[in-house]
């Protein structure tokens, strides 16, 4: 037997024990859709059987009824809501990958500045806020900053940590071709710490919506913040849970959409 | 000056004063590592178009002897390096010796001709041009047909190959292997001795290559280098003279066994050596 036709039968039979994917993905959505359904009844079906008052939990029907009354204030919160959490994320998600990117080359600026990245954590987002409405007034941007501020950190972390795992007897393989420190960076250590910078970066998707959405507590008209913020002063429960489900639908799509992002990207290290 | 000149004008075609002149000579080259002595005062010369084992007890120093001759390490001041017949420290060696690590150290994000091609693309290749010329060499590489293929879909010989085939596409003087074999089961070894035969001769390259299996040596090396026991030099320079192309009962033949026997003898000897010096330090600590 040839040296070919071993490895022939042996990626053959590798393929043949994985299904189709596209069948695959049909019966993942089939199922993720049942189960929303079995929640939506279950909800809908504990309200009604123990009486439970709208107070505590109304009826999901009612909620959604609510938001389809006026759609429009929910769309644009949700846009607005969005706008911000986007433009915090890429801020964020590119400033920590730098700064990571910086640390890991210069020792002395890691040893002088992450201590202050350390500490500016462990201010209270809520502190920080006041801060930055003061800086910026109530602006769009302002809560890009809030949503910046929650991101960047998780990212600097593991952009460090992901480049300190790439193997040194790579590193010394690519100098022996003669690569520069910008080959290495960017065809070895950046993709190497891809997985570990994707991990964060799912982690400052949600981060994100959780500062825009206390950011517009500050102060706005438009946002899912302020609807939530609008109905816990009227104490309009179905409200309330109309700006929840709004919330959860955004940041569900997002995580998805960067997870997503993560099995393009990074289709290696589920595979190995 | 003269004599570089001289040598330049006859050309590629290996002339008498081509092959007089060593490819990479190494002369007293010493390596220490704080308190340790990796190398001490190593000589060894290797001709255009050689083929070179290297064998030798662990830690005897064989892989500081590859990563100076690699470029990325330093000999100790006092040593004398020269490649092209031209003296030289080691880091003028980076990118001038196409170096294959012990583990294929294959980039998972990069496809089988990607990863061929890295060593071009570093140099500065155009992408396109690079892949064309990786995707000719493929068959011969017994991977035709997987240059799509990522290296976690692959079996560990075909990752030595494209690593193999990495460092061939990295056309330098010197090709300096690093067990390439040695995390390989012995079948699969056995096929890639002989298929390694068959592209060195048709490229004629300068091997060096180091292993801890003295019959690989034989099989492989036109001559074989025994290093001692640490701090490294070399003990023993023996030529291999068996015909070429070697076949695989090669091994049964008496002249080699008479060679694997000088061989086995030497290294024996290094091994006690080292053996018994780590069992002094382990009683004195």
């Amino acid at each position: 037997m040839s040296i070919d036709s071993a490895a022939l039968s042996l990626s053959s039979r590798g393929a043949a024990g994985r299904p189709a994917p596209w069948h695959d993905w049909m019966r993942k959505a089939v199922r993720l859709l049942l189960g929303l359904v079995i929640a939506a009844v279950v909800w809908e079906g504990a309200v009604v059987l123990f009486g439970i008052k709208p107070h505590y939990l109304p009826r999901l029907s009612a909620i959604l009824a609510a938001i389809a009354a006026t759609p429009q204030a929910y769309v644009d919160g949700f846009l607005r809501t969005l706008a911000e959490t986007l433009i915090g994320f890429v801020a964020g998600g590119a400033f920590g990958v730098l700064i990571g990117i910086a640390f890991f080359r210069l020792r002395a600026l890691r040893e002088m500045a992450f201590p202050i990245f350390v500490v500016s954590q462990t201010i209270p987002v809520i502190a920080f806020g006041a801060l930055v409405v003061l800086w910026f007034g109530n602006t769009l941007l302002a809560k890009a900053v809030i949503a910046f501020y929650l991101t960047f950190f998780p990212v600097t972390v593991n952009t460090l940590l992901g480049l300190e795992t790439v193997d040194p007897r790579q590193v010394a393989m690519m100098r022996s071709f003669g690569a520069s420190r910008r080959q290495l960076l960017l065809r070895l250590q950046l993709p190497t710490a891809l997985p570990q910078i994707f991990v964060a970066l799912r982690l400052a998707s949600s981060l994100s919506l959780v500062g825009a959405i206390v950011g517009e507590w500050f102060g706005d008209t438009t946002g899912l913040g302020v609807l939530l913020l609008q109905a816990m002063y009227t104490e309009n429960v179905v409200a309330i849970w109309g700006a929840l489900l709004a919330s959860a639908l955004l940041g569900t799509g997002f995580y998805a959409c960067v997870a997503a992002a993560e099995r393009r990207l990074v289709f290696w290290s589920a595979e190995q | 000056m003269q004599a570089g000149l001289q040598t330049k004008e006859t050309g590629p075609v290996g002339s008498l004063e081509d092959a007089a002149e060593p490819l990479l000579e190494l002369r007293a080259v010493t390596k220490t590592f704080g308190e340790v002595t990796a190398l001490a005062r190593l000589d060894a010369t290797i001709a255009r178009g050689e083929f070179v084992t290297v064998v030798g007890p662990s830690g005897c120093g064989k892989s500081t002897l590859f990563n100076i001759v690699a470029g990325l390490e330093e000999p100790d001041t006092g040593g004398v390096l020269r490649f092209e017949g031209r003296s030289c420290h080691a880091a003028d060696l980076l990118g001038q010796v196409s170096f294959m690590p012990q583990r294929d150290l294959l980039l998972p994000w990069r496809n089988v001709v990607d990863n061929a091609i890295l060593a071009l693309e570093v140099e500065g290749v155009p992408r396109q041009q690079a892949r064309a010329q990786a995707l000719r060499m493929l068959p011969e590489f017994g991977l035709a047909g997987f240059e799509n293929q990522y290296p976690h879909q692959l079996s560990g010989g075909m990752r030595q190959r494209v690593a193999l085939m990495r460092t061939f596409l990295f056309e330098r003087g010197l090709m300096l292997l690093d067990e390439p074999f040695g995390a390989l089961d012995a079948l699969t070894r056995a096929m890639m001795q002989r298929w390694l035969l068959d592209v060195w001769q048709k490229y004629r390259r300068t091997i060096l290559f180091i292993t801890h299996d003295v019959d690989e040596a034989i099989f492989l090396g036109d001559r074989v280098l025994v290093m001692t026991a640490r701090p490294g030099s070399v003990k023993l320079e023996q030529v291999v003279d068996l015909p070429r192309p070697r076949r695989p009962e090669i091994v049964t033949a008496p002249e080699f066994i008479r060679l694997k026997r000088i061989l086995l003898e030497a290294i024996e000897e290094e091994s006690i050596k080292s053996f018994q010096s780590a069992t002094v330090r382990e009683q004195t600590s």
